[in-house]
């Protein structure tokens, strides 16, 4: 009986009792814990890895059936702001505002245009079409949107002077007129041709006020026709007596006033 | 919008002016490149030391985040650095870093562990070998060294790129916001993990009589890492 304990723990208690096995059997074989090359690991710890794996979470509607969502941007906003009231500010000032089309031109003859049209009190602005559609599309001026599309100016100017930007711009073959708003009216480049050969206000003013004092100038002529026609006859017979003389004098019939 | 025959017009539109980058938190040690490391400690050990692998084993509890640079080598695996790697890492950065507007630090000792040899030839037996050379234990997720100034990330990536390449482990280049945002995947992959058997969870309860198969070092290991080897794809 005692033989069969271990000579060494003769004095052990309870854990080295007769077939009593240690729970955990630790395995002296293979490789240590860390090694340079992969260790093979357990089948059952493959296993378990296996099972642990990361699965990933699959939403009912997959993203790509969703609409993209586009993140605004925020940035610039201050200069483009800033940029915009401007525009505004142009549009809410100016009676005529004209849209031209912008070739490339060398700078001293861009220089010289601005010097004329500025003798002329027209404002050359140029524009950034980003900034002046959003602004149109808000005001009145939708009509105007499908002229901003390519590189533009505005001519602005507090007065209608058409007829001597048509003569600069004529000199200046790299700009074109496409449209123009003058006093609230959008009118085509044709309009603006038109609106040119129109004479100034004044002068038109001075026509109206001419065919509307036209009738009641005739009033007084009118009125003083029939004593007018008397007075004509009457010299008649006096002529015709003086020229007459013995001649029976055939008394003018009397005049029907 | 599109011109005459279909092809858009490119025009250029607002000029957008972005800010310069604020580097004025940024202090600069009194030597920009790296500090020479010494290929025996000051004081060399007589003593020669057991092989203690398990400094290599696990994650790294020191210098895990970042101090003064903004950018950084970060090590994916566990290795030992010797002199050589060292002496390449030293030269690589202080060759492609402008010492005027960046800076360096090491965020590792020098080598400090005695490695021992037998000399080639010999049977088994006769006692352990002598002293051959010193290295310094390096775990996963620690900082190997830092970059900062007054540099972007992209300028300091390509030659941290090569630098990483060339360890004995795995490792990446990271700056702070890099390393914040793989921290931060990490975390939602372990919260949104669909799997509801985790390595964690049968580990601490014992399901099915699994720590027969692992190791007592798995319950802190949590199945993220295999000696020095460290399994990004995990959890």
């Amino acid at each position: 009986a005692p033989a069969a304990k271990m000579a060494a723990l003769s004095g052990g208690g309870a854990p080295w009792r007769r077939g009593w096995v240690p729970v955990l059997q630790l395995v002296r074989r293979g490789s240590k814990a860390v090694t340079r090359h992969w260790k093979a690991m357990h089948f059952q710890r493959q296993k378990l890895m296996a099972v642990t794996e990361y699965l990933a979470p699959r939403p009912a509607v997959p993203p790509r059936c969703l609409a993209p969502r586009r993140e605004t941007r925020e940035e610039d906003e201050g200069y483009a702001r800033l940029l915009r009231r401007q525009v505004e500010q142009l549009f809410r000032a100016s009676r005529m505002v004209a849209v031209c089309q912008y070739n490339s031109m060398p700078d001293e003859d861009v220089v010289l245009m601005r010097q004329y049209l500025r003798k002329h009190n027209i404002e050359v602005k140029f524009v950034l079409n980003e900034i002046v559609r959003p602004v149109l599309s808000q005001s009145k001026y939708k009509n105007l949107l499908p002229l901003f599309v390519a590189r533009n100016i505005l001519l602005v100017s507090p007065e209608t002077r058409v007829k001597e930007m048509l003569r600069v711009l004529k000199g200046v073959p790299q700009v074109n007129l496409l449209g123009a708003c003058i006093d609230d009216t959008i009118l085509s480049k044709q309009g603006v041709e038109s609106f040119a050969k129109l004479p100034t206000l004044e002068v038109s003013q001075g026509q109206t006020v001419g065919a509307l004092t036209l009738l009641p100038s005739q009033t007084s002529s009118l009125l003083q026709r029939g004593p007018a026609h008397l007075a004509a006859l009457l010299d008649q017979h006096i002529q015709q007596l003086r020229a007459g003389g013995t001649g029976g004098p055939a008394e003018p019939p009397p005049a029907q006033s | 919008p599109p011109g005459p025959g279909g092809v858009p017009v490119p025009r250029a539109g607002l000029k957008k002016y972005i800010l310069p980058p604020d580097y004025s938190g940024i202090t600069f040690p009194e030597k920009p490149k790296l500090k020479f490391m010494d290929k025996v400690p000051a004081v060399p050990k007589v003593r020669r030391e057991p092989r203690r692998l398990r400094d290599i084993r696990g994650p790294s509890r020191e210098a895990t985040d970042f101090t003064q640079g903004q950018y950084g080598i970060l090590a994916v695996g566990g290795g030992y650095l010797h002199w050589g790697h060292f002496e390449m890492i030293r030269l690589t950065i202080g060759r492609c870093m402008d010492p005027k507007t960046m800076f360096a630090i090491w965020r590792v000792p020098a080598p400090y562990k005695p490695v021992t040899r037998k000399s080639l030839g010999h049977r088994m037996g006769g006692g352990k070998g002598p002293i051959d050379h010193y290295v310094t234990a390096v775990k996963s997720g620690r900082l190997v060294v830092e970059v900062g100034g007054r540099c972007e990330f992209e300028e300091v990536k390509p030659f941290l790129t090569q630098v990483a390449q060339k360890l004995p482990f795995p490792a990446v280049p990271v700056s702070r916001q890099s390393l914040q945002q793989m921290r931060q995947e990490e975390e939602e992959k372990r919260l949104n993990n669909q799997n509801p058997w985790t390595f964690e969870r049968i580990v601490t309860a014992n399901m099915l009589g699994m720590r027969k198969y692992l190791s007592p070092y798995d319950l802190r290991l949590k199945g993220r890492y295999w000696g020095k080897f460290f399994l990004k794809h995990r959890v």
